[in-house]
């Protein structure tokens, strides 16, 4: 899988929450996308999400420097599907995001929270609007 | 709740016609009265006066009224147009209508540049860039070398700055963003498409909005 290291100063920059108004309109359970940081490697971030994705028996298609994981039942609004993209900042620092590509945004929260988040804990260094925890 | 006549319906200050708002962004009147119950969720959230404090608008972005952050100061001085320290409801439309899906680029792109100008030189300099990359940096916990920040800033700067002069002016930032569209993903809001859908069911009257202020309870 391609990764994106061509992160020029504005695409980092660009990261910050402070840029993220979204909060404007949803509260944070209804966000469409999660941003988290992490020092492990391109290589053990992407294996870590192919596990998850296995485990919720979502299909993966790599996509350039985009990991699409796709559902195939149908849920309320289509199947939930799941789009990850990292950006390096160094090769042990990357942020990666998690949107939703399709199917409905409270069951994306809802897997994000039973499932995702649990599974990412060990590579996971914090995520986006939440200080780093020190373990 | 009659409101009769506009002329005797109070308004908080900076309060704009929605037809007006409308015919000058991409919202139709509709949104810009869906705009308007966010509006006054968002402006009675601390002080309950109508209008957008910095407290107000960090307590809507970050769940925390204290969070101080360059990025959001950024967006908030380019928001209060009339530069009094607060947004209003007009400003606050208008402002909005740039992240508009349906905005023009070009308007998305100025917009960026001036966001980026931490001193309003009209320029992007050296230094401005640096502090914003360390600003980001610093907001991830994230300490990387100096060197690395020195390289990040230089790889991009002389890339973008084609005219060597030392400084980024707007021409040479439209050049570098059609280079690379990423750079004004930020400027797009999805959320404002679905903005009279996502407030029909939203409602919130303070004490205030009540007593002194009228909404038009006329539909489109």
């Amino acid at each position: 899988m391609a990764k994106l290291t061509n992160l020029n100063a504005f695409d980092i920059i660009s990261l910050s929450s402070g840029f993220d108004l979204s909060g404007l309109f949803v509260e944070n359970d209804e966000k469409k996308e999660v941003q988290f940081t992490s020092t492990h490697t391109f290589s053990s971030i992407t294996s870590k999400l192919g596990d998850i994705a296995q485990n919720l028996k979502l299909k993966v298609k790599k996509q350039g420097g985009l990991m699409k994981m796709e559902g195939t039942s149908g849920g309320r609004k289509g199947a939930l599907a799941i789009d990850a993209e990292i950006f390096e900042f160094t090769p042990s620092f990357h942020l990666v995001e998690l949107r939703k590509s399709s199917g409905d945004t409270l069951e994306f929260q809802k897997t994000l929270k039973q499932d995702v988040r649990p599974a990412l804990k060990d590579i996971v260094w914090a995520w986006q609007g939440q200080p780093h925890q020190q373990s | 709740m009659g409101c009769g006549s506009s002329k005797r319906i109070k308004r908080v200050p900076g309060y704009e016609d929605p037809n007006v708002l409308a015919a000058e962004t991409p919202f139709t009147v509709s949104e810009v009265e869906a705009l308007y119950e966010l509006f006054m969720k968002l402006s009675n959230s601390i002080i309950a006066d109508g209008l957008i404090h910095k407290e107000e608008f960090q307590l809507a972005l970050f769940r925390n009224k204290n969070q101080r952050n360059l990025f959001a100061d950024r967006i908030f001085d380019l928001f209060d147009i009339k530069r009094n320290g607060v947004i209003e409801f007009g400003e606050f439309v208008r402002s909005l209508g740039v992240f508009h899906p349906n905005a023009p680029v070009a308007d998305k792109i100025a917009f960026a540049f001036r966001l980026y100008d931490l001193k309003q030189t009209g320029f992007i300099m050296r230094e401005e860039l640096k502090e914003m990359v360390l600003a980001l940096l610093h907001e991830s916990d994230l300490v990387i070398s100096e060197d690395a920040v020195e390289t990040i800033v230089d790889k991009t700067f002389s890339e973008a700055d084609t005219k060597g002069d030392g400084r980024i002016d707007p021409e040479e930032w439209k050049a570098f963003v059609s280079k690379y569209p990423s750079l004004i993903k930020i400027m797009t809001l999805p959320y404002l498409k679905d903005i009279s859908l996502a407030f029909p069911s939203f409602v919130v009257r303070t004490e205030i909005e009540d007593s002194e202020l009228c909404v038009d309870g006329n539909g489109d």
